[in-house]
């Protein structure tokens, strides 16, 4: 439960570390887009894209305006279509509700419903908040895995577990990575994203090594997250999305050893540990994102 | 851990079925014709065009050669840390065959196999299920190596912008094969005098008795296990020769991974082998021969 989160950092890294110097090699090459014809649409892309615009340099700016040459000669040569970019988040609201699935909890299954609402103020930053819903009502010890009772019976070992209510976390997305794909006659566009945040998690613990005295309230922890996710746009405003993120918070989780009759057991300040434990709940969520607003207009050059 | 893996199989199988859906299905095509994602129908100059143009061939007739490090998700007891190397051939800039080998090199013990270690009680009653808890991680069953073949579909490829700066190819690599495992479980043996009081062992093939079941507890036994294999992988190149992998690769296969009488039979044997889904997580460097990439029309 505790140690998958660094898997997406590391996938980051590593694409983060290899293309660059390799950079010249992936460029399009003049095969798709020549340099000079491509110039127009990198224009129109740049639309409130901060990284692009200081990736971009300032080749263009420092040439001014250009006379043409006179033409001499006729010129037969193939125009190539520039692709715009295909859905624009500039200045959009994304919503998006999806399922929430824990992969790393061996003792309790959790499901969560969750909605996230970003504002896109770039084209690739966005600042939104995401809400996932854990407690349904049903008990939790019906939902605990079969490893719970032969570690009881094998190992003489309990385990203290905490059930899950519900998350809040402000988050902010970046996507550095979007590409397309083709299926048969279709092309698909996606994006990857990076996302982080910090919010707040409750949590209760579950009363397993003195249920006949000991009870618990929800407690709220400061949590965060970071993920990255995978977003295929069905429409220019319609996607579909896949994400892994590990939620991280310190959690504190009933104690194990009882006091004794009249010496502190009905004392609730002896019920739960004395210090946190830091939990990671690693997850995958599915779901859909609608933006809005549904049409949006490119920014052409003049 | 039956539920658990069963669990696991059908989140991942969900997963996987939602997606193919949406990619593949007929609701999708349909659908996207009217509001979908981009036609490559295209009136003008490019009318009747293919779709793309110039394509690498990355695959086709090429021979790729991967060494790899992976480590295992989702372990019960112990994660296994692999390095191991594959090679597949395309014949078909979409479809190709592999084999792959790796062997486990290292094993990191989970925070409940050091729960156990540290906190674990013998009793009679459970005398054969944990002889001696700080020898605990002795007795877990582990992987020792892994191999397999598999048959390579690539049908979705792109090219993809980091930072609208750099720009290269991709390509998903989904497989499915069969794998071939070896694994090191704890050695069969009887609790007695009764199950539910032991105090000594019988271990299979030798004839003396064990106090204490001390021996038991760390004897190995060795087998060859065939499992079903398949899984994903993302590819990105980088050179005509040079390209990244992140595989994940599931193999469900059965094995006693805390070396414990599961079914309370009074007896270590093949019954207590539980159904695991085991999975693992790749990182490879694709090295492409021959090194030339060759275009389309």
């Amino acid at each position: 439960m505790r140690d998958f989160g660094g898997i997406a950092l590391l996938i980051a890294a590593l694409l983060t570390a290899f293309p660059t110097a390799t950079q010249a090699q992936m460029e399009f090459s003049l095969d798709e887009v020549d340099e000079g014809e491509a110039e127009p649409a990198k224009q129109s892309e740049s639309q409130g894209d901060l990284i692009e615009e200081l990736a971009a340099g300032d080749d263009d700016a420092a040439d001014g305006p250009a006379e043409p040459a006179p033409q001499r000669e006729a010129i037969a040569e193939e125009i190539y279509a520039v692709q715009q970019i295909y859905a624009l988040r500039l200045k959009r609201l994304e919503l998006a509700p999806s399922v929430a699935i824990t992969l790393n909890d061996p003792y309790l299954k959790h499901y969560g419903l969750g909605l996230a609402m970003n504002y896109w103020f770039t084209n690739v930053l966005a600042l939104g908040l995401n809400f996932i819903w854990y407690d349904w009502g049903t008990n939790p010890l019906e939902r605990g895995t079969n490893i719970i009772p032969r570690i009881q019976n094998q190992f003489r070992l309990g385990v203290p577990i905490n059930d899950w209510q519900m998350g809040l976390w402000v988050n902010f997305s970046y996507v550095p990575f979007y590409g397309k794909f083709k299926v048969r006659k279709k092309i698909f566009q996606w994006d990857s994203y990076l996302i982080g945040g910090v919010g707040f998690m409750r949590t209760q613990p579950i009363p397993v090594f003195d249920p006949a005295v000991r009870s618990f309230d929800w407690q709220t922890n400061v949590a965060f997250n970071v993920g990255i996710g995978l977003r295929i746009f069905l429409t220019r405003y319609l996607t579909f999305f896949t994400e892994f993120r590990a939620y991280m918070w310190p959690d504190q989780f009933e104690n194990v050893d009882v006091a004794p009759d009249g010496a502190g057991r009905s004392d609730p300040a002896t019920w739960l540990q004395s210090d946190s434990t830091f939990v990671a709940n690693t997850s995958i969520q599915i779901g859909f994102t609608l933006f809005l607003p549904v049409k949006f207009e490119y920014r052409l050059p003049k | 851990m039956m539920m658990l893996a069963k669990q696991t199989l059908s989140r991942i199988s969900l997963v996987a079925a939602l997606a193919m859906c949406l990619l593949l299905g007929d609701g999708l095509r349909s659908s996207v014709s009217s509001v979908g994602a981009q036609d490559v129908h295209v009136s003008g100059p490019l009318a009747g065009a293919p779709a793309v143009k110039k394509l690498r061939i990355w695959r086709g007739m090429r021979l790729h050669v991967e060494p790899f490090f992976a480590f295992t998700i989702g372990d019960e007891y112990a994660r296994s840390l692999i390095v191991g190397a594959e090679a597949r051939f395309h014949f078909l800039d979409w479809l190709g065959i592999g084999g792959w080998g790796g062997y486990t090199v290292g094993k990191l013990d989970t925070n409940l196999a050091k729960e156990v270690r540290d906190k674990g009680v013998t009793t009679n009653a459970n005398r054969l299920d944990l002889p001696d808890r700080q020898n605990f991680t002795e007795q877990t069953g582990r992987v020792n190596w892994w191999s397999g073949v598999e048959l390579h579909f690539v049908p979705f490829r792109g090219k993809l912008a980091m930072f609208q700066k750099v720009f290269f190819d991709a390509d998903l690599d989904f497989f499915v094969g069969a794998a071939f495992v070896g694994i090191e479980e704890r050695t069969n043996a009887v609790g007695l005098p009764s199950p539910g009081d032991v105090s000594e062992c019988q271990i299979e093939g030798d004839p003396n008795l064990d106090l204490g079941c001390l021996g038991s507890q760390t004897s190995r036994s060795k087998r060859t296990a065939v499992a079903p294999s398949f899984g994903v992988a993302f590819s990105a190149f980088f050179q005509d020769f040079l390209g990244v992998s992140f595989r994940w690769r599931g193999i469900p296969f059965s094995y006693n991974t805390g070396g414990t009488d599961n079914n309370n039979d009074g007896q270590i044997d093949s019954s207590d082998r539980l159904k695991q889904f085991n999975s693992m997580f790749t990182i490879g460097l694709i090295f492409v021969l021959p090194p030339k990439t060759k275009t389309t029309d």
